[in-house]
């Protein structure tokens, strides 16, 4: 086996090398859409939730309105995301911020609020795990594509110079 | 600079319409910075795309954000702005909203993505190989 490598030309083993990769961009471009689906479908459920507190709460107590504004005091996000290096590509992960100053975004919205609120929230801290999820998949994506320009090049010079 | 940012971590940001950015602060991403700078944007039908666009550019710039969301039919308005960006970080990921559902052909990456399995190209994989 290994002996037949060795006799393998080396454009031979390029050209594998891009199948390889290429076969894997399309598991990564449909991983991709998975990812967005499941984004989808967090979105939705956790519309509704949003629009059922808004059915009790008031039209504008679930609004842009209650959002944080420049003028309003600075805090610091409570979930981020960490990067760090995998066989060469970049990836994400969340973790929650240490900080001192984070604030629990449903006290914008009042002191008793809906458990449909909660739902929501919960909802979309979940939704935040399969954004980074998806983020890794495009990162990965965007890896291979370079990798499959250079390989390309390398293969039509080689095939230029036989 | 660089090291502190690593151990704090990087953030999320959004530009979309109300019920995208109302659920994914809800969620915990949104911070507002000690120059008074929001990592949000919220976009409704009368917001200039210039605006959108100016804002994108920003976040783009900044340095302690990973991640930048986007709604799927926001980035259709300055999909020029969004192609034209291809470092990896930060990232953009377009996002479906509730009324608008996702859509695999116009996402930039995918559409990049796909643009490698075009006819021409598919040449180099060794097509013409089995053309004789």
């Amino acid at each position: 086996m290994n002996k037949q490598e060795q006799d393998l030309p080396l454009k031979a083993v390029a050209c594998e090398l891009l199948d390889k990769i290429v076969l894997k961009q399309l598991h990564l471009m449909e991983e991709k859409m998975r990812c967005e689906l499941n984004i989808e479908s967090s979105i939705n459920n956790g519309s509704i939730h949003l629009a059922k507190s808004r059915y009790i709460m008031g039209q504008s107590s679930v609004s842009t309105a209650r959002l944080p504004t420049e003028s309003s005091s600075d805090f610091s996000a409570s979930t981020v995301c960490e990067t760090a290096e995998e066989d060469g590509v970049t990836q994400l992960k969340v973790v929650e911020n240490e900080a001192e100053d984070t604030v629990n975004p449903l006290r914008w919205f009042g002191v008793l609020v809906p458990q449909n609120m909660h739902k929501a929230q919960s909802i979309f801290q979940n939704a935040i795990n399969y954004v980074v999820e998806c983020v890794n998949v495009q990162l990965q994506i965007q890896t291979n594509l370079k990798n499959m320009e250079v390989l390309r090049s390398y293969i039509s010079s080689e095939k230029l110079s036989s | 600079m660089a090291l502190h940012a690593a151990v704090k971590g990087k953030l999320i940001s959004v530009i979309g319409d109300e019920d995208t950015c109302v659920g994914f602060l809800l969620g915990g991403i949104g911070e507002i910075n000690k120059n008074r700078h929001p990592n949000f944007m919220v976009v409704d039908k009368n917001t200039p795309v210039s605006e959108i666009e100016d804002c994108f550019k920003r976040f783009v710039k900044r340095d302690d954000i990973d991640i930048i969301l986007i709604n799927q039919n926001v980035a259709e308005l300055i999909r020029h702005v969004i192609d034209a960006h291809s470092a990896p970080v930060p990232a953009v990921l377009e996002i479906p909203s509730k009324d608008h559902p996702y859509d695999a052909s116009k996402d930039s990456i995918l559409r990049r993505a796909k643009g490698m399995f075009n006819p021409e190209d598919l040449s180099m994989f060794g097509a013409e190989n089995y053309a004789n």
